[in-house]
């Protein structure tokens, strides 16, 4: 379970997160909104890369609020970008590696680490490809990779669907599907495909302004007339 | 401008390594050997200082290629690691080696000093800040003077004619420039030793955005104190072995024009190629020695050295190492990695 309590984020005068609060206990929790409403802050304040300006994060029983973002990664979160950060001059096995280097493991356990996420993602094929030859795709799940690398226990993903075909969305949802289950993480998602959402995300929560507008289970989350009028807001201007 | 793009070269496969590392043991070998059966005294002192500046360069390399850090005080890092090893030589009477080690160790020592602000600047005012570093050090050894086997703390006498000994294998100057040589390539295996593992991998990231870095537990503050130590520790050691070349040093050949000047000829030579930094040392070391020998003013060559950066800055990002490297693979159809400029 990850406690959001009371967090506000301002920039100047931008509100960014109000007083936003709310416990996240699905194994996959969809953030919609419109642009701006506040989803990549939300998760830069539990990636700590925001400091709130007040409000407390506990995930798990453990209180993340005051952690540096590295830290925060080697207890156990980890994130994908909205643009993707993939890193062209390494192949795509230390692009993964790299996670595992500030962990305590022993050789052994960071190759079978590597193999497990490398198949989990399916490019055990590009294992010792560089990342410079790939395409968007083959980045983005170098990316998703380094994610699931090292048994982590919550993955935050923004907007990783945006730009790719539907059967690379379809790869791509099959691999969050499973990402509970093999990986035993819970998975935060940002994403405008309400189709991906729904398919993969049990509970979604509603952002707008930087307000929580709701937060349930998805199917009924996406008939609320308030999440509706949100979306129609949006497309009158 | 001056943090151009990181091109493309893939991290070297371990087999790829290996039998490059006999090729290489082969070269180490070879330019250790052969100039001095070729050449007379006087070169053969020219040459101990391409080698030395060769891990110099290298050491700037590091940094620019690593972190796109510019450092303008490489040269003063090499005094402060001399002045070290030249006090520790007359006080003690240490080998040779352990003054080269406790030069290393305090020019590392003064890196990460220079990381504090890296850590929070970056480009034009980092560049800006270690030549005021640079600076203050020719001032600070103008004073001071380097250690000559004088009394006192500073170790500076003005009638003194000390001279630094030098290691005991290699006490001529064919031996020392040997020795040279095989230092230098040891120092640039230990930058290769550290790129190819996890401290190459963070550094990578860092270049790539400090927020996958971190996201990554990537202590990014960490692993640039670790490259400024490691690339101070090397010009250190540089220092020191200068101090053995010359077998004293001079105050007055530290100003902060010379940092500039060789991390110029680094960008020049490539510092995406450790052959960049040989190529570095060369210009800076070996053309004003051939401009005197043809009579013409050593400092013309400084004309030169601008132009080349200019035109290093503009058509070739990855130095005169670069073009040769693409070069050799359109003669000889090797395939390397994405290296398509
Ligand atoms: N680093 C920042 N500095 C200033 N304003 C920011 C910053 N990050 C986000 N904002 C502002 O905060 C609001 C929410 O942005 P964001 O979280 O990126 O929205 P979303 O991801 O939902 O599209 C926007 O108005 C945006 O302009
Ligand atoms: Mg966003």
């Amino acid at each position: 379970m990850i406690e959001i309590d009371a967090v506000t984020v301002s920039f100047g005068g931008v509100t960014a997160l109000n007083t936003l609060t709310v416990q996240l206990d699905a194994p996959v929790v969809g953030i919609i909104g419109p642009n701006g409403a506040g989803k990549t802050t939300f998760l830069n304040v539990l990636s700590g890369f925001v400091r709130p300006n007040s409000g407390r994060i506990h995930a798990f029983g453990r209180e993340l609020t005051g952690m540096q973002p590295h830290q925060r990664a080697q207890w156990g979160l980890r994130r994908s970008f909205q643009k993707e950060q993939a890193v062209d001059e390494l192949t795509v096995e230390d692009n993964v590696r790299v996670v595992l280097d500030s962990l305590p493991l022993s050789r052994d356990v960071v190759e079978d680490a590597l193999t497990g996420a490398l198949e989990f993602t399916g490019i055990s094929a590009l294992r010792r490809r560089s990342v410079a030859g790939l395409n968007a795709f083959e980045r983005r799940m170098t990316e998703l990779a380094r994610c699931v690398a090292g048994s982590p226990k919550l993955i935050l993903l923004d907007e990783p669907g945006a730009g790719f075909s539907q059967s690379e969305v379809a790869t791509l949802r099959s691999v969050i599907n499973g990402i509970a289950e093999t990986i035993g993480a819970r998975t935060f998602l940002i994403d405008h495909d309400v189709d991906l959402i729904q398919a993969t995300c049990q509970r979604t929560m509603v952002l707008d302004f930087g307000s929580l507008v709701t937060y349930g289970e998805t199917a009924s989350v996406l008939a609320d007339p308030k999440v509706r009028a949100v979306y129609l807001g949006m497309e009158e201007t | 401008m001056m943090a151009s793009d990181p091109p493309v070269v893939s991290t070297p496969a371990l087999a790829l390594w290996r039998s490059r590392s006999i090729g290489l043991l082969l070269l180490v070998a070879a330019l250790a050997l052969l100039p001095p059966l070729l050449l007379a005294s006087l070169w053969l002192k020219v040459l101990t200082g391409v080698a030395i500046y060769t891990l110099t360069a290298a050491a700037i390399a590091l940094l620019y290629r690593r972190l796109g850090l510019v450092s303008l005080a490489h040269v003063a890092l090499m005094g402060a690691g001399g002045w070290v090893g030249l006090r520790l030589a007359y006080g003690l009477g240490t080998p040779f080696e352990v003054n080269m080690l406790a030069g290393g160790i305090a020019a590392a020592g003064l890196g990460m000093v220079f990381a504090y602000p890296a850590l929070r600047m970056r480009g034009l005012y980092l560049a800006l800040v270690t030549l005021m570093i640079a600076g203050a050090f020719a001032i600070i050894v103008n004073v001071l003077q380097f250690p000559n086997g004088g009394g006192g703390w500073s170790g500076f006498a003005v009638k003194s004619a000390g001279y630094m000994p030098r290691p005991a294998i290699a006490s001529n100057d064919v031996g020392y420039y040997a020795y040279c040589v095989v230092v230098t390539a040891l120092g640039m295996a230990l930058i290769h030793w550290h790129e190819i593992g996890k401290a190459g991998r963070a550094w990578a990231l860092i270049r790539r955005s400090e927020a996958a870095a971190m996201s990554s537990g990537v202590d990014v503050p960490f692993y640039k104190v670790w490259a400024f130590a490691l690339s101070g520790f090397l010009a250190g050691i540089a220092g020191v072995l200068l101090a053995g070349n010359l077998q004293m040093l001079d105050a007055r050949s530290f100003p902060a024009a010379e940092s500039v000047m060789i991390f110029a000829l680094t960008i020049v030579g490539g510092a995406w190629n450790p052959v960049g930094a040989l190529i570095a040392a060369a210009l800076y070391r070996l053309v004003p020695a051939l401009l005197n020998d043809f009579g013409v003013n050593g400092d013309a060559a400084y004309i030169i050295f601008g132009a080349a950066l200019i035109h290093a800055l503009a058509t070739a990002p990855r130095g005169i190492a670069g073009q040769l490297e693409d070069l050799a693979s359109r003669l000889f159809g090797r395939s390397n990695g994405g290296n398509t400029r």
